[in-house]
């Protein structure tokens, strides 16, 4: 086949499928409704490290877990989820709520969207100066 | 080198491809069942996919020229025969085995292939989620042996590009079980569900890429339970870049073994111990998390996947 209709087709194929897949309401992220719901996202990533107090945004966009280990965040990844324990994560306020960074090649930037009174209580949580949430 | 080309299968198959993930994406949505998708989890898998098909333009030269050095070099003629061509595809697809096998085994060869594994979902476009960094595991020299034994590299070559158009349409939670008979000799959508499992019962296993008798044989073949599958990575990326889903975990490997205070041997570990390994112990291995799971879960033990 030669490389221009190759190429033609695939970048119509990607577009295409990403388009019908978006149509059929298939990008809405998922949103954590209930307390339970996310600490089942967790535990499904951490089954050895029981989530303590969890707290979700108001929005329902993550949820701060409190473990043994410290505090840790579990949050959307499109329909489903992922988790990390926070240690060494720095976070810088945005417009929108946090820019997170972690040290952590497979997750190593979050931009949770937070409500102005949320901002500074998590990020003290965050970075460490408290221990929880007040 | 003696002339010899085959039509390049896999570009050839990119139409197909494309139907079937619309026909399987059509299916699910009118059937409600069958699978799921989400869109920039398939746009990932979609771009990896493309991704890997450019590495292999770019870096193709490094593997075929060593398949030709080798061929120059070799005795063996074993000529271009259909029956050649089925033995060729049979043993290439043992090598496939092992390079699977080593893939899952050594964070070396883990780091090229673990993008594949990084979907939470199980659909065609899974399929395609294919590496950009195969040449850098040397893998290549497992296949070393069947140009040596007489199989021309271009037949080899072609006989792997129909290994993985083989292993496309298995990626499907639309096919429940194929026959038995089919289900005992070849790799089915149920036997590679298995194999992208998370869950610590199917980790490690069902390695194969067209024949599950490899792992029949091999001692890693696990049958899907009632257990449902949970699919991705034991510890799930968070992120859809391309990029970083392509390169995470050579960045992992750097970060470990330039870490201060290690000696040149668990330097060494950090790049070719199985993935999880760590040199304060500090980590989970596939073998650790079977065993806490046996611990919080007794009852399984000796059940499949924790025999």
């Amino acid at each position: 086949m030669p490389l221009h209709w190759l190429v033609i087709l695939v970048v119509t194929g990607i577009a295409g499928i990403a388009l019908i897949t978006h149509r059929l309401g298939w990008s809405a992220p998922r949103r954590f409704t209930t307390e339970a719901e996310a600490r089942a996202a967790w535990a499904r990533e951490f089954p050895d490290l029981p989530a303590g107090t969890v707290a979700l945004t108001r929005q329902g966009a993550a949820a701060l877990v409190m473990t043994a280990q410290g505090p840790g965040l579990v949050w959307p990844m499109g329909a489903d989820s992922a988790a990390r324990l926070l240690t060494g994560a720095k976070a810088r306020p945005t417009t929108k709520g946090l820019d997170l960074h972690l040290p952590d090649p497979s997750a190593p930037h979050l931009r949770l969207v937070l409500d102005p009174d949320e901002v500074k209580s998590w990020a003290r949580v965050i970075d460490g100066g408290d221990t929880w949430l007040s | 080198m003696a002339e010899l080309s085959y039509p390049d299968v896999t570009q050839l198959a990119v139409p197909v491809f494309i139907a079937a993930i619309l026909i399987e994406v059509w299916w699910i949505s009118s059937k409600k069942r069958g699978g799921r998708y989400e869109t920039r989890d398939a746009v990932t898998s979609l771009i990896m996919g493309a991704g890997s098909v450019v590495a292999g333009i770019l870096l193709g030269f490094v593997a075929w020229g060593f398949f030709s050095a080798l061929w120059a070099v070799t005795p063996l003629d074993l000529g271009t025969s259909v029956w050649v061509i089925a033995l060729c595809f049979v043993l290439d697809d043992l090598r496939y085995y092992w390079v699977h096998r080593f893939g899952h085994r050594v964070r070396w060869v883990w780091a090229s292939h673990v993008n594949h594994h990084s979907s939470q979902h199980y659909n065609l476009t899974t399929a395609l989620r294919q590496t950009w960094t195969g040449t850098f595991t040397f893998m290549m020299v497992l296949r070393a042996p069947l140009i040596l034994l007489g199989f021309h590299p271009a037949m080899v070559l072609f006989v792997g590009g129909l290994n993985l158009i083989y292993q496309f349409w298995i990626h499907t939670e639309a096919i429940t079980k194929m026959p038995r008979w089919f289900e005992a000799v070849m790799n089915t959508p149920s036997h590679h569900r298995v194999h992208h499992g998370r869950n610590a019962r199917y980790l490690d296993a069902n390695y194969a890429g067209v024949f599950i008798v490899w792992d029949k044989m091999f001692g890693t073949f696990v049958p899907e339970q009632d257990e449902k599958v949970d699919y991705g990575l034991v510890r799930n990326i968070g992120t859809f870049n391309p990029l970083r889903v392509a390169f995470h975990e050579w960045q992992g490997i750097w970060r470990d073994v330039t870490q201060q205070g290690l000696t040149w041997r668990e330097r060494l570990m950090y790049c070719v111990a199985p993935p999880g390994w760590s040199h304060d112990g500090s980590r989970d291995t596939s073998e650790t998390i079977k065993a806490k799971h046996l611990a919080r879960n007794p009852q399984d033990k000796g059940t499949p996947g924790f025999s």
